[in-house]
C-alpha cells in the first residue's frame, strides 16, 4: 500500500481524470471519421453547429458529473468498505444541506443554464425564426405533403403561387441551391410522419390537419446528395420512406428549376383533382 | 379504535393461494405474473436485436414455428407488432406489476405497521382486474392481422383503423385500459393505506424512503392513469364506434391527433416517475442499509422525490416539440424540465454523501442498487439533451432517446426491482436466494445494460432513427451495421444472464436455506416479525420510535454492542457519561 494522498491531492485527481475524461470524450465525438466513425453525421448546414457545439459542450460537462459520480462510488466502495467504521452523519446540519443544495444550484445554473440560454437564442434567432425566413427575399418555398410511405414535394414555380400550372411537383426528390433559405411546409394525408435531415440537423413532425414549419439552409461548397428520413413510426414500411435532398449550386438549381416548371406545365391537367394537393403558402 | 383486528387465515386452498385477500400473497402473485411478461417482453426484445444484426435472416431455432408463413423470416409487418408489444408488455405488464404491484403490495404495510392494506377486496380485485388485461394481451397475439402495431405510444391515426386495421390492436388498447383500471385500484388502496394505517409513532418523516417512493407513485398513478383511461377509451370509440375524437387528414375526420398526444403524454410523463419513484425509494434505504449509515438528508430526499412528483406533471410537452407547439409554450416546457435536475441531483448528492464514510457490505441487494445509481446516472444526465428543444431537433426519436429511456426507466426499475427482490426475498419466502447466482447475475446484466443501451445512445448520437425495420436502408446509417450488431450480441448475453435469476429464483422458492428473521440487520418493521410473516403481519401492532435509519450510533455499539436500532426500540438506561442523552432521542425526529 503506498502512503495515503493528503485529501487535497486527492481530490484534484479526481478532478484531473474527470476533466481529462471529458477532453478525451469531447475530441473523440468531434472527430469522426468522416461517414465511417461512429459520431455526429457530416453537418452540410448554415445553423447545424449551433447543435453540434451545444451537444459537445453539455457531453463534456455530463462526461465530468459521471466520471466525478463514478470515481465517488468506487472510492467509497474500495476505502469504506466493512472494516472502516461508519460514521454516525444524518447529514442534516445547516452546512450540509447548504452544501448539498449550493451544489444543485450550480450545476443547474452551469450546465441547464447554459443548455436553456443557448437553445433559446439559437431558436429564436435560426431555428425558429420564421419571420426572418421569410423576410428574405431569395428563400425556397417548398411544400411537403407526406403520405404511407413517401414525401411530395412541391414548388410555387415562376408565378410563386402554390397549386397552379407552373409548379414543381416532385417524389422523394427535393432540390435545394447552396447558401439559400429554405422554408418547408409540411402536412399529411394520412399518419404522423416526420422529415428528418440529419446533415442539417433538423427535423419536424407532418401532421395530418396540419401545416408545420421548417427551415434550413446548405452552407456554400456542400453540393452533394443527402438522405430524407422520417423518424415518426408510421406503419410497415416506416423503415422505407426515404427521400433525396440534392444540394446545388445556385446556376444547376435554377436551371434545373426553370425546367421542370416547364415540364409540370407541360403535363399538366386541370381535371386531375388528385394532383392538385398543394395549399396556399401559410405565413407562420 | 381497532380499525385493525386479527382474521383467523383462511383455510381453504383457493382464498389462501388464489384469490386471497392477504397482501403479501397478492405481492406473490404479482411477482409471478411480472417475471412471465418480463420473459416474454424480454424475448421480443431479442427478436428486434436480432432483426438489427441480421435483418431479413430467418431467425434460429423458433423462427419457423412463431413464423411459419414468413419462414421464420420477421416481416415489417411483424416487426412493429414486435417493438410495439415489446414497450407495452415491458412497462404496463412486467415493470409496473413488479415495482408497484409486487414491492408495493409487500412492503407498504409491513413497513409502516399496518396488518393489511386498507382495502383488502379492493386489492385482490386490482390483481383479477391486472390478470384480464394480461388475458387481453395475449388473446391479442392470436387474431387476424396480428397483435398492435402503432409502437407503444399507440398515435393517431396510425392507431386508428386508418393506420392498424384488426382485432389485435383494439384489444391491446382494451388491456391498456383495463391494467389502467387496476392501477387506479391499487393506487388507491396505496395511498388511503399510508394516510391511515401507519403504526401509532410512524409519523410521515419517520417512513422508510421505499414507502416514500411508493407512495408518491400512487398518488401519481391515481392522478394520471385516468388521463390514460380516458385517451384509450376515446381510441377505442375511434376504433369501434366510428367517431373521429383522433383522425384528421385525407381519411376524413376533423378530429385532433395532437389532442391524444397530450392526453398520452399528460400520463406518459409522470409515468416514467411512477416507474422510477420507487426504484428512487428503495435504493435511498438501501444505500443506507448495506453502508451501516444513517441515510444522508433523509427529509432532503423526501423533498426532493416529492418535488420530481410535482413537476413530473407539468413537462410532459418535452415529447412534443417537434409537433409544431406554439415556440413559448415549447420553451415553457424546457425550462420546467430542465429544473428537474435541481432535486434529481440532490437525491445523487444524498445517495453518494450517504455512501461516503459508511461501512459498506456488499450483498446482492447492495450491488443491484449501486447499479441502480449507475445506470440512472448515465440515462439521467442524457436526459438534459433530450430536455432542451435545440439538441432535441436532431435527438428527437433517434435511437439516443430509446438508449435514454432504457437506462433511466428499464435498467434503473429492473436493477431496482432485483435490488428488491434479493432483498425482500428472505421475508417474502422465507429463504435465502443462493448468492454467487446473484452476483453472477448483478455483473452479467449489469455490463450488459451498459453495453446494450449505450450502444443503442451511440446509434442514435450518429442518426439513427428508432423503430427501423432495416435501418442500413438510409445511406448515413449503413455504416452502423457492425455496431448494432455488435450492440445485439451484447443484448443475446444479457438475455442470457438471466438464466441465473430464473434458476436462483425457482431454485430458492422451493429448496433455498431457511432465512432468519432479520438477515440483513436492519431496523425497519418489516423485520421485525417472523420470515415470513403471519397471516396478521403482527401480533401487537408496532409503535414507533424513531426513523428508518439508525445505524452506527456509537451510543448504541456502546450500549447494545451492534451498529443498527429497530424502529421500535427503546434503549435501556444510559449509563452516567452518557447520562446527558434521552435514550428516545436517539435518531428520533
Amino acid at each position: 500500500m503506498t502512503a495515503p494522498l493528503p485529501k487535497m491531492a486527492r481530490n484534484l485527481a479526481a478532478l484531473a481524470a474527470g476533466v481529462s475524461a471529458a477532453l478525451f470524450s469531447g475530441a473523440a465525438l468531434a472527430n469522426p471519421v468522416a461517414e465511417l466513425g461512429l459520431g455526429l453525421p457530416r453537418d452540410v448546414s448554415v445553423e447545424g453547429h449551433r447543435i453540434d457545439w451545444l451537444i459537445k459542450v453539455t457531453m463534456g460537462f455530463v462526461v465530468i458529473l459521471f466520471v466525478i459520480m463514478c470515481i465517488w462510488m468506487a472510492l467509497a466502495v474500495f476505502k469504506h468498505d466493512e472494516k472502516h467504521v461508519a460514521e454516525y452523519d444524518h447529514g442534516n446540519a445547516k452546512h450540509q444541506i447548504r452544501f448539498a443544495a449550493g451544489l444543485s444550484g450550480l450545476i443547474f445554473f452551469v450546465v441547464d443554464g447554459n443548455l436553456w440560454l443557448n437553445a433559446t437564442m439559437d431558436l429564436s434567432s435560426a431555428f425558429w425564426n420564421f419571420s426572418g425566413a421569410e423576410a428574405k427575399p431569395d428563400a425556397v418555398r417548398i411544400e411537403i405533403n407526406a403520405h404511407q410511405w413517401a414525401w411530395d414535394a412541391r414548388y410555387a414555380g415562376p408565378d410563386g403561387k402554390f397549386n397552379t400550372k407552373d409548379d414543381i411537383v416532385t417524389l422523394n426528390d427535393i432540390r435545394i441551391p447552396e447558401g439559400t433559405q429554405v422554408i418547408l411546409e409540411l402536412a399529411s394525408t394520412d399518419v404522423i410522419h416526420s422529415f428528418y435531415l440529419p446533415n442539417f440537423r433538423m427535423k419536424q413532425d407532418a401532421m395530418p390537419g396540419m401545416i408545420n414549419h421548417m427551415l434550413f439552409e446548405a452552407r456554400k461548397g456542400q453540393v452533394g446528395e443527402y438522405d430524407i428520413g422520417c423518424a415518426q413510426h408510421c406503419g410497415t414500411n416506416h423503415y422505407k420512406m426515404k427521400g433525396r435532398l440534392t444540394v446545388m449550386s445556385k446556376e444547376d438549381y435554377a436551371r434545373w428549376a426553370a425546367e421542370a416548371s416547364a415540364n409540370g406545365a407541360r403535363v399538366y391537367s386541370e381535371d386531375d383533382a388528385g394532383s392538385h394537393w398543394g395549399w396556399d403558402w401559410k405565413q407562420n | 379504535m381497532d380499525i385493525q383486528p386479527i382474521h383467523a387465515p383462511p383455510t381453504s386452498f383457493l382464498r389462501r393461494y388464489i384469490f386471497s385477500t392477504d397482501h403479501k400473497v397478492i405481492a406473490k402473485q404479482f411477482v409471478w405474473a411480472g417475471l412471465v411478461f418480463l420473459a416474454f417482453g424480454g424475448m421480443l426484445a431479442m427478436a428486434i436485436r436480432w432483426q438489427w444484426a441480421y435483418p431479413g435472416a430467418e431467425v434460429p431455432a423458433v423462427g419457423r414455428l412463431l413464423m411459419p408463413r414468413s419462414g421464420g423470416v420477421i416481416t415489417p409487418g411483424t416487426y412493429q407488432s414486435i417493438f410495439t408489444m415489446h414497450g407495452l408488455i415491458m412497462i404496463f405488464f412486467a415493470i409496473t406489476p413488479l415495482l408497484i404491484g409486487a414491492f408495493g403490495n409487500y412492503c407498504i404495510p409491513l413497513m409502516i405497521g399496518a396488518r393489511d392494506m386498507a382495502f383488502p377486496w379492493l386489492n385482490a380485485a386490482s390483481f383479477w382486474t391486472f390478470m384480464l388485461s394480461q388475458l387481453l394481451v395475449i388473446v391479442s397475439f392470436t387474431v387476424q392481422l396480428g397483435t398492435a402495431a402503432a409502437g407503444w405510444t399507440t398515435y393517431p391515426p396510425l392507431s386508428t383503423n386508418v393506420g392498424t386495421p384488426g382485432m389485435g390492436q383494439t384489444l391491446v388498447v382494451a388491456a391498456v385500459f383495463v391494467t389502467g383500471v387496476a392501477t387506479i385500484m391499487g393506487g388507491v388502496n396505496y395511498v388511503t393505506t399510508v394516510i391511515r394505517f401507519r403504526a401509532p409513532g410512524m409519523t410521515y418523516m419517520r417512513m422508510p424512503l421505499t414507502v416514500w417512493g411508493l407512495w408518491l407513485t400512487a398518488i401519481l398513478n391515481v392522478l394520471f392513469v385516468p388521463v390514460l383511461g380516458s385517451a384509450a377509451l376515446l381510441l377505442l370509440l375511434d376504433r369501434s364506434f366510428g367517431t373521429q375524437f383522433f383522425i384528421a387528414g385525407a381519411a376524413g375526420g376533423k378530429g385532433d391527433p395532437i389532442l391524444f398526444q397530450h392526453l398520452f403524454w399528460i400520463f406518459g410523463h409522470p409515468e416514467v416517475y411512477i416507474l422510477i419513484l420507487p426504484a428512487w425509494g428503495i435504493v435511498s434505504d438501501l444505500l443506507s442499509f448495506f453502508a451501516r449509515k444513517p441515510a444522508y438528508w433523509y427529509k432532503g430526499s423526501v423533498y426532493a422525490m416529492s418535488a420530481v412528483t410535482v413537476l413530473s406533471a407539468v413537462v410532459y410537452g418535452h415529447h412534443m416539440f417537434l409537433t409544431g407547439m406554439n415556440p413559448l409554450l415549447g420553451q415553457g416546457f424546457m425550462l420546467l424540465t430542465l429544473i428537474i435536475s435541481v432535486p434529481a441531483e440532490v437525491l445523487f448528492l444524498n445517495w453518494l454523501h450517504t455512501l461516503w464514510k459508511g461501512s459498506i457490505r456488499l450483498p446482492s441487494p447492495m450491488l443491484f442498487a449501486l447499479g441502480v445509481v449507475f445506470v440512472f446516472g448515465l440515462g439521467g444526465l442524457t436526459g438534459v439533451f433530450l430536455g432542451t428543444i435545440s439538441t432535441d431537433l436532431y435527438l428527437h426519436d433517434t435511437m439516443f432517446v430509446v438508449g435514454h429511456f432504457h437506462f433511466t426507466m428499464a435498467a434503473a426499475s429492473f436493477l431496482a426491482s432485483f435490488a428488491a427482490l434479493y432483498y425482500w426475498f428472505p421475508k417474502m419466502w422465507g429463504r435465502q436466494m443462493n448468492e454467487t447466482l446473484a452476483k453472477l447475475h448483478f455483473w452479467g446484466s449489469v455490463v450488459g445494460i451498459t453495453l446494450v443501451f449505450g450502444g443503442q445512445m451511440v446509434a442514435g448520437y450518429s442518426g439513427q432513427q428508432r423503430r427501423l425495420y432495416d435501418p442500413y436502408q438510409y445511406t448515413f446509417l449503413s455504416h452502423l451495421h457492425e455496431l448494432n450488431k455488435w450492440t445485439s450480441f451484447a443484448a443475446f448475453a444479457l438475455g442470457l444472464v438471466q438464466i441465473t435469476f430464473v434458476a436462483n429464483f425457482f431454485y430458492s422458492v422451493f429448496a433455498g436455506k431457511k432465512a432468519e428473521k432479520n438477515p440483513w440487520k436492519v431496523g425497519t418493521l418489516e423485520w421485525e416479525t417472523e420470515s415470513p410473516p403471519p397471516y396478521h403481519n403482527f401480533d401487537v401492532i408496532p409503535l414507533v420510535v424513531r426513523g428508518p435509519h439508525e445505524y452506527s450510533n456509537p451510543e448504541v455499539t456502546k450500549l447494545l454492542g451492534r451498529d443498527w436500532l429497530s424502529q421500535t426500540e427503546t434503549l435501556p438506561e444510559a449509563t452516567s457519561s452518557t447520562g446527558s442523552v434521552a435514550p428516545e432521542a436517539i435518531g428520533a425526529e
